[in-house]
């Protein structure tokens, strides 16, 4: 890049340089914070004095956590669920793409199929006959269900067709000339290109699946077959008092306000995501135009 | 070759998706075959009748499908056991034949009701499960999904069970019923669930050399003291308030249980908010329009203001996080709240010495509203067969007669379809006799007496001269021994919590006209408790003035209020 | 024609996407019928009484309804607003910052809270804007008294749309980061050649290359104007700031939950859905006509 080195322009360096390194503050404040809370004595957690440093050291939740195999199976499940949503959420999406991206003359129902899949991501029948549909398939309780319930995530088919239209036609014609046909096209030529945008939007889809909680809960019967969100999630929310609860049942809402434990947990369930992140980040960097750019 | 892998595996996912698909036809009645085990008419067995067939054995297994509330955090089950194989569901099968097929459990709370909504909108609702809400029993019930119990029940249900129910004179049956017909067991909790106290920590008032507070005035002093010497720390807070999540003081619709609420300082104003009035001349009104209502909400705006109530009322989280913190020496709530609710304030602070105490008005009396028998339902499908109906009829049965013997070191909480019935003066009762045998005026082998109605008095009394210690005459932390912190927690409740309603005389006690939603209700009533939920909070928060309540008491009226009015004096009339 | 032939490999390769929709996505339309009905649970979808437009009716007739969905509105238009422009900014000032490895760090370091879900973000939220929390600590310093901001309906939306924006805008800018990686560095050089200053540079050559892109998701953002962020303000909201931080999402979630009322609740849906399809098919025209754009 070209350097620039008027006074003005330094200032700006300056500035820019302060105004992010805020940024990046406030950004990894949550997390710094979450573990804080994590090491301190309950009662100062409890209390809320916790802010920006721990108060007292106890590590007392991470070895409960050891203890605990309903964590580590939810984590497990998580991984599983992440690994094989991933795969199949992608695989389908690129080949939805693929014919997408044909214009119409080569296409002819393209446009008909794109509002089908415009029109399933707007209008949904709503949770309960969404459920029985799933539940009719046999499907609860089992991985498969939150592995297809994610299914075809349409804003990610567009993004990726809009990526193959972009490409030049130019390497469709030599292949096609080449006597190759759309499956080998598809596979030899564009997904060799398009190696950032899928890493992209591999990345969407598994944070979708690692984060989400709601379908771990409704679509699974017991806790051994939650996802870690959902087990985290039962921990960790509010629960309303006074609600005809018996002393027993409140005694163990106030062990759920733990909130030392149940930071720990948030704190080992964000581990994975920030390890795999950078790893992904490098396709980022590599220089991607996404499908979102269009000539 | 890995891209070759990819589209083998995702072929393989989408093979599975079909096959799953084209058999969902051929099995979509397995609900039905699942609960037919127990088809054969088991009842072959000789006539008996009372307690001999509330307590019989099946002759061959009966498969009861429930779906069940869970407590995550929940440590006791041994190694190996799980919510469907346990001490309890073992106890079931080899006493009772019974054997427990767990559907589904989900987490205390939105979890749970975001389960049971679910069940009951899918029409197929497991054998049987307890709901913690009386609209989804009626909705259940409404939509006809429920097993009319009412037959099977004066068969089934053990003489300790008709008994306990009888103690509430018809109340609890009314409650389970819909359009007549008993289509649910009822809970039963204790009176003193819905009698709200002051909790105080007395080693602070001594410190202090303060008397404890009696009324409303006082109560205002103790808080300003509490601050001014910061007794809990710089950040002191004068009397702890709700969270987001829990309101400022019972309603007819959640008559108990309210947690660090300000019931009993509308009580010591003769206020009862949330409650029906009876008027005493056929006419009803509604105790938040009152003026007396009025009044109290200016007193609490007032000590808001003067930063005697937790600043963060309304926005926290928990509320018993300033509590077991010991950042605060008062609050309110029922009989457990010390003791069973705050149990890490004695944790962080040994000598914590709460005490309860009632509020009275400025010429002396104690008034308090009264709760409804209970509001969590056992019920049952209408697809159960009659002897899956008996075999819930034999669980609730065994539960009411042997909770007390049961090891609880497995929380009691696994017990398959557990839903609480006590004796309404339960706690009284206990508090009376466990102070004689404290005293030795009794033994604990006195209580020895099977199918009692009190049915923990006898383990109580084992237990009670190991926790505390003399000297007797006046309880406080001190006497007691933390060594079991369970046992600690409940007798600390019974000992000191309801120490006030087994001793001293309400002057007033106010019944709601009805606890239940009328039909307006169904569709009004979500949106005048918004509208009340957030007026009360913010004249308490000093972000309305105080004159805000007379629109919306009118606003409240014109809204659906006086029509709902209306129909509750109706029910008076009946 | 040969071209012609393929398209049986394009249904081929539509199918298992379709398939899924099929069965995932249409089949569960039929509950959409709830919203005709008064739905029984016990008569099922095709047996319970049919009502016409009644659930419709009684929505608008509640008191509730305006004022969830002028917050609705307001929520969520302001979050497509800011969610577009904010991590525009943060791009663009990304991209003007000389140290390589700087840059890196703050990229690697502001995606970091959109892994954080909302029930988690809450508690800290709540605890930054707490009575005792940071905020108030901070503005004590300069004299103010502390203020309870989670019980403030005068700036529940900001900071609903503040949080939100903060939350996301790491994460967000990463499709601008990308599109900018794709720009020409001789673009730059050219046009510094030419005597441009640094804000020229920005103007004439970075935000063009990000145009495209803008509208796209401003576009697609479309469908969103009515989803304010159950998960967000669910977790967050209190009966105090009810006028202001109720939402539809919230309001129906509370009445099917509380009253089962679920015909309302799949009423409410379906209104949902309706008003976002309009808004994507009208914009989809509007991009086509003036700007000979295709979005999908």
């Amino acid at each position: 890049m070209v350097r620039n080195t008027t006074l003005g322009s330094r200032a700006f360096d300056i500035a820019n340089i302060v105004l992010l390194a805020l940024l990046v503050i406030s950004c990894v404040y949550p997390l710094w914070y979450t573990f804080c809370v994590s090491i301190s004595e309950k009662s100062a957690a409890n209390a809320g004095l916790v802010t920006i440093y721990p108060i007292g050291f106890s590590l007392t939740p991470y070895k409960e956590i050891i203890n605990d195999s309903m964590f580590f199976n939810a984590f497990w499940i998580s991984i599983q669920r992440t690994v094989l949503g991933t795969s199949f959420s992608l695989f389908v999406t690129v080949l939805m793409a693929y014919p997408l991206a044909r214009p119409k003359r080569d296409f002819k129902t393209r446009n008909m199929f794109m509002w089908i899949l415009v029109f399933c991501m707007l209008f949904n029948g709503g949770l309960i006959p969404w459920y029985l549909t799933i539940q009719n398939y046999h499907l609860i309780d089992t991985i498969w269900a939150l592995v297809l319930g994610a299914g075809v995530p349409v804003f990610d088919v567009i993004l990726i067709m809009n990526f193959f239209r972009n490409l030049p036609k130019e390497l469709n014609e030599a292949a096609v000339v080449d006597g190759a046909g759309p499956w080998s096209v598809l596979f030899r030529v564009y997904i060799p290109c398009s190696i950032p945008v899928l890493a992209a939007v591999a990345l969407f889809i598994s944070v979708y699946h690692w984060n989400e909680f709601f379908n771990g809960l409704v679509l699974s019967n017991t806790q051994s077959s939650y996802p870690l969100q959902t087990y985290i999630q039962q921990l960790v929310v509010n629960i309303p008092v006074g609600t005809n609860l018996t002393p027993e049942q409140y005694k163990k809402l106030s062990e759920l306000s733990n909130r030392t434990l149940n930071s720990a947990k948030v704190f080992i369930a964000m581990v994975p995501m920030l390890i795999v992140y950078p790893f992904l980040q490098k396709y980022f960097v590599s220089g991607i135009m996404l499908g979102a750019v269009k000539e | 070759m890995k891209r070759n892998l990819a589209l083998l595996l995702s072929a393989a996912l989408l093979g599975v998706s079909l096959t799953a698909c084209s058999s969902s036809n051929d099995s979509s009645n397995n609900n039905v075959k699942a609960s037919s085990s127990p088809d054969s008419d088991s009842s072959a067995s000789p006539a008996l009748s009372g307690d001999d067939l509330a307590f019989s054995k099946f002759p061959k297994p009966v498969d009861v499908h429930i779906g069940m509330v869970v407590d995550p955090t929940d440590k006791t089950l041994p190694e190996g056991d799980s919510v469907s194989n346990n001490q309890y569901t073992r106890y079931l099968k080899d006493n009772y034949n019974i054997n427990v097929i767990v559907d589904w459990t989900a987490a205390t709370g939105n979890d749970f009701k975001q389960k049971v909504s679910l069940t009951i909108a899918s029409g197929k609702l497991p054998d049987g499960m307890v709901v913690d809400d009386r609209s989804f029993m009626t909705k259940a019930a409404s939509s006809g999904l429920l097993y009319d119990i009412g037959d099977l029940f004066d068969q089934y249900a053990s003489k300790q069970v008709k008994d306990i129910m009888a103690s509430t004179e018809g109340r609890a049956l009314e409650n389970a019923s819909y359009k007549g017909k008993m289509v649910s067991l009822p809970n039963i909790t204790v009176d003193t669930d819905g009698v709200h106290v002051m909790w105080i920590r007395k080693d602070w008032l001594d410190k202090l050399s303060l008397p404890v507070p009696k009324t409303i005035a006082d109560l205002e002093k103790t808080a300003k003291a509490f601050m001014d010497n910061k007794l809990g720390g710089d950040k002191t807070i004068g009397i702890a308030g709700p969270s987001k999540n829990t309101f400022p003081y019972s309603t007819f619709l959640v008559s108990s249980n309210n947690m660090a609420g300000f019931d009993p300082i509308f009580g010591a104003n003769d206020a009862y908010p949330g409650y029906w009035l009876d008027n005493g001349d056929g006419t009803v009104s509604y105790g938040t329009t009152s003026e007396n209502t009025k009044k109290t909400l200016a007193v609490l705006a007032d000590w808001y203001k003067k930063g005697l109530i937790d600043p963060e009322v309304g926005t926290r989280d928990n509320t018993g996080d300033p509590i077991n913190a010991n950042q605060t020496g008062i609050f309110f709530g029922p009989w457990w709240n010390g003791g069973y609710g705050n149990g890490d304030s004695f944790k962080n602070d040994p000598t914590a010495n709460w005490q309860a105490y009632p509020v009275y008005s400025d010429d002396g009396k104690w008034n308090t509203h009264m709760k409804t028998t209970g509001s969590t339902y056992t019920i049952i499908s209408k697809n159960a067969k009659p002897d899956v109906v008996k075999a819930i009829m034999i669980m609730n049965n065994a539960l009411v007669r042997d909770e007390a013997t049961f090891d609880l070191s497995v929380a009691v909480g696994w017990y398959p379809l557990r839903n609480v019935m006590a004796a309404a003066n339960e706690t009284e009762y206990e508090y009376t006799e466990l102070t004689k045998v404290l005293k030795g005026e009794a033994e604990p082998e006195d209580y020895n007496v099977p199918n009692s109605l009190y049915k923990l008095m006898y383990a109580d009394a084992k237990k009670v001269r190991d926790v505390v210690k003399p000297p007797y005459d006046e309880l406080g932390v001190s006497n007691f021994s933390t060594a079991n912190f369970g046992d600690f927690q409940r007798l600390y409740s019974l000992l000191i919590g309801d120490r006030p309603f087994a001793t001293t005389p309400i002057d007033k006690k106010v019944y709601s006209v009805t606890y239940n939603q009328t039909p307006t209700m169904e569709t009004k009533w979500a949106n005048l408790k918004k509208m009340e939920d957030e007026t009360v909070l913010k004249i308490i928060l000093g972000q309305q003035p105080i004159d805000s309540f007379d629109k919306f008491v009118k606003d409240w009226k014109s809204q659906g209020g006086d029509e709902i009015t209306a129909e509750v004096a109706e029910l008076l009339k009946k | 024609m040969r071209k012609l032939g393929h398209q049986k490999h394009y249904y081929l390769m539509l199918l298992p996407g379709m398939v899924w929709l099929v069965m995932f996505s249409i089949v569960p339309m039929f509950g959409i019928l709830m919203a005709f009905q008064n739905f029984n649970p016990g008569m099922g979808l095709f047996k319970s009484e049919w009502v016409g437009l009644e659930n419709f009716k009684y929505m608008f007739q509640l008191n509730d309804s305006k004022t969830v969905i002028v917050n609705t509105f307001i929520i969520a238009i302001g979050k497509i607003v800011m969610n577009l422009i904010v991590p525009l900014v943060f791009a663009i000032l990304l991209n003007e910052l000389r140290s390589l490895r700087y840059k890196r760090l703050v990229q690697t370091v502001v995606y970091l809270p959109h892994f954080l879900s909302w029930v988690i973000m809450s508690t800290i939220v709540i605890g930054i804007f707490g009575y005792y929390g940071v905020v108030n600590t901070v503005i004590g310093y300069f004299g103010v008294d502390p203020k309870l901001f989670m019980a403030d309906s005068s700036i529940f939306r900001q900071l609903i749309i503040g949080t939100d924006v903060w939350k996301e805008f790491g994460y967000n800018a990463i499709i601008y980061l990308a599109a900018l990686t794709g720009v020409n560095p001789n673009l730059y050089e050219a046009a510094a050649i030419d005597g441009a200053n640094r804000w020229q540079l920005v103007r004439n050559v970075t935000l063009p290359a990000l145009t495209t892109t803008v509208v796209l998701l401003g576009v697609l953002s479309l469908g969103n104007v009515l989803n304010a962020g159950f998960d967000q303000v669910y977790n967050l909201y209190n009966p105090l700031v009810y006028s202001t931080g109720d939402i539809l999402d919230t309001w129906v979630y509370r009445l099917g939950l509380q009253n089962l009322q679920f015909s309302l609740a799949t009423a409410a849906g379906l209104f949902k859905s309706v008003i976002s399809f309009a808004l994507i098919y009208i914009s989809y025209r509007l991009a086509y006509r003036y700007a000979d754009y295709t979005i999908f």
